[in-house]
């Protein structure tokens, strides 16, 4: 049964790559790649998570997921990789948890009792540690492996000795 | 490799730094707009190198030690457009497979940078329904998707009409966050049985600074540690305008 949601959140993380690529006004023949690439990873991201993996690991394997793959289809497609990447792995920006990280600054610069400081402190802590690893997963994850690619293509380049 | 062609050394270069300033302005990172540049001087015989930080690009062009050229440009605030950067990669390995004029160069660049965009109630449909995807992606239900959808609209709308009068880039951003913001948060007063809180956080999402962030990581960890700092503060600038306007809509409401 499960799998069907999978299915389901899958179509909506491809929407909403699509929609970020006609945002960044990618060229027409990448757009269907493009959705493609966000399903792939944001699917990848929310099934590790279901088998228990944490949040911050999950995005690093789906980000990865979509790196990769967007090196493949720049080659098919004649467009640089980043074209198809960074669209597609915006859906996996944790909106939630940038949202409640705002809530909590908001309340802790405002005038609370000692007892509410500590533990909306406490949870507005957890929140940010959250989303500045899973940001700094889905950077990482998605520029690692051109540079990977790069680096090791560059020492067969005839351009090598120039 | 293609015979080289003898070129005027002046030319070549300004052609160069008009690409270098494209792809700095349409949101390519530092190495690509290096990659792209030198593919195409080599082409030409030419050996470039470029200097770039975040507000301007400098070239060092020269051929066998004789002939040195060496200028200055200033880039605009970027914007994102990946059909520019795309197109010029295209070109860029099409100048080294074949032999192109400088002129064929120009008449390429300008027929690029007057491409069309897709059409604005398109971009604004596709853009929502992002937005409800978000929406849905974070458990929320049909009723709040339906919210996140219609702030998504109205703040891009807002936002597309501030970019037509020129405003600072972080004062678009700000104003264009509170009006989706404004509209989650009265739908919340309107439907009180609903928290709204995940069309709250779905709406500002559009205004994500993607481009930025991505660069300025692969900027850093290609060794661009400046460039990358740069891009990065923009973006968490951005940011910073985001949290404003939901701030602004909190204060209103509560």
């Amino acid at each position: 049964m499960e799998w069907l949601l999978f299915f389901e959140k899958s179509l909506w993380f491809g929407f909403g790559a699509i929609g970020f690529a006609v945002l960044f006004n990618v060229p027409a023949r990448t757009l269907f790649v493009i959705g493609i690439l966000g399903a792939i990873g944001g699917t990848i991201k929310i099934v590790c998570m279901h088998y228990g993996l944490n949040v911050i690991t999950a995005t690093l394997l789906g980000a990865t997921t979509v790196g990769v793959l967007s090196i493949w289809a720049a080659y098919n497609k004649n467009a640089p990789p980043l074209v198809f990447s960074i669209p597609s792995i915006i859906p996996m920006i944790p909106g939630v948890f940038i949202y409640k990280m705002i809530l909590g600054v908001i309340a802790l610069s405002g005038d609370i009792d000692t007892q509410t400081y500590t533990l909306t402190l406490a949870q507005t802590v957890n929140y940010a540690s959250k989303v500045i690893f899973i940001i700094i997963s889905i950077a990482v994850g998605v520029s690692m492996p051109l540079l990977i690619i790069r680096q090791t293509a560059s020492k067969n380049s005839k351009f090598q000795h120039q | 490799m293609n015979t080289k062609q003898e070129v005027n050394t002046k030319e070549l270069g300004e052609i160069l730094l008009d690409v270098a300033e494209l792809l700095m302005n349409y949101g390519a990172s530092s190495n690509r707009i290096r990659l792209t540049v030198s593919r195409i001087s080599e082409s030409y015989g030419y050996q470039s190198n470029l200097l770039i930080i975040n507000t301007a690009i400098t070239i060092f062009l020269n051929k066998s030690d004789e002939e040195i050229y060496n200028s200055l440009r200033r880039t605009s605030p970027p914007m994102v457009n990946f059909r520019i950067v795309s197109g010029i990669s295209r070109m860029s390995w099409s100048v080294a497979e074949s032999i192109w004029t400088l002129d064929q160069i120009r008449a390429e660049l300008k027929r690029l940078k007057s491409l069309p965009h897709y059409n604005r109630w398109l971009v604004l449909s596709l853009v929502s329904l992002a937005g409800a995807s978000f929406c849905r992606i974070f458990e929320g239900n049909a009723l709040e998707m339906a919210v996140a959808f219609v702030a998504t609209f109205v703040g891009l709308f807002v936002r597309q009409e501030l970019i037509k009068h020129k405003l600072m880039l972080y004062v678009t951003i700000y104003i264009a966050a509170f009006a989706a913001s404004f509209v989650a948060g009265a739908a919340a007063k309107f439907f009180p049985q609903s928290s709204m809180e995940h069309a709250f956080a779905a709406s500002v999402l559009f205004l994500i600074p993607g481009v930025p962030l991505i660069n300025s990581s692969s900027d850093v960890l290609d060794g661009n540690i400046l460039t990358g700092l740069s891009r990065g503060i923009n973006a968490l600038i951005i940011g910073f305008a985001i949290s404003l306007g939901i701030l602004t809509t909190t204060l209103i409401f509560n």
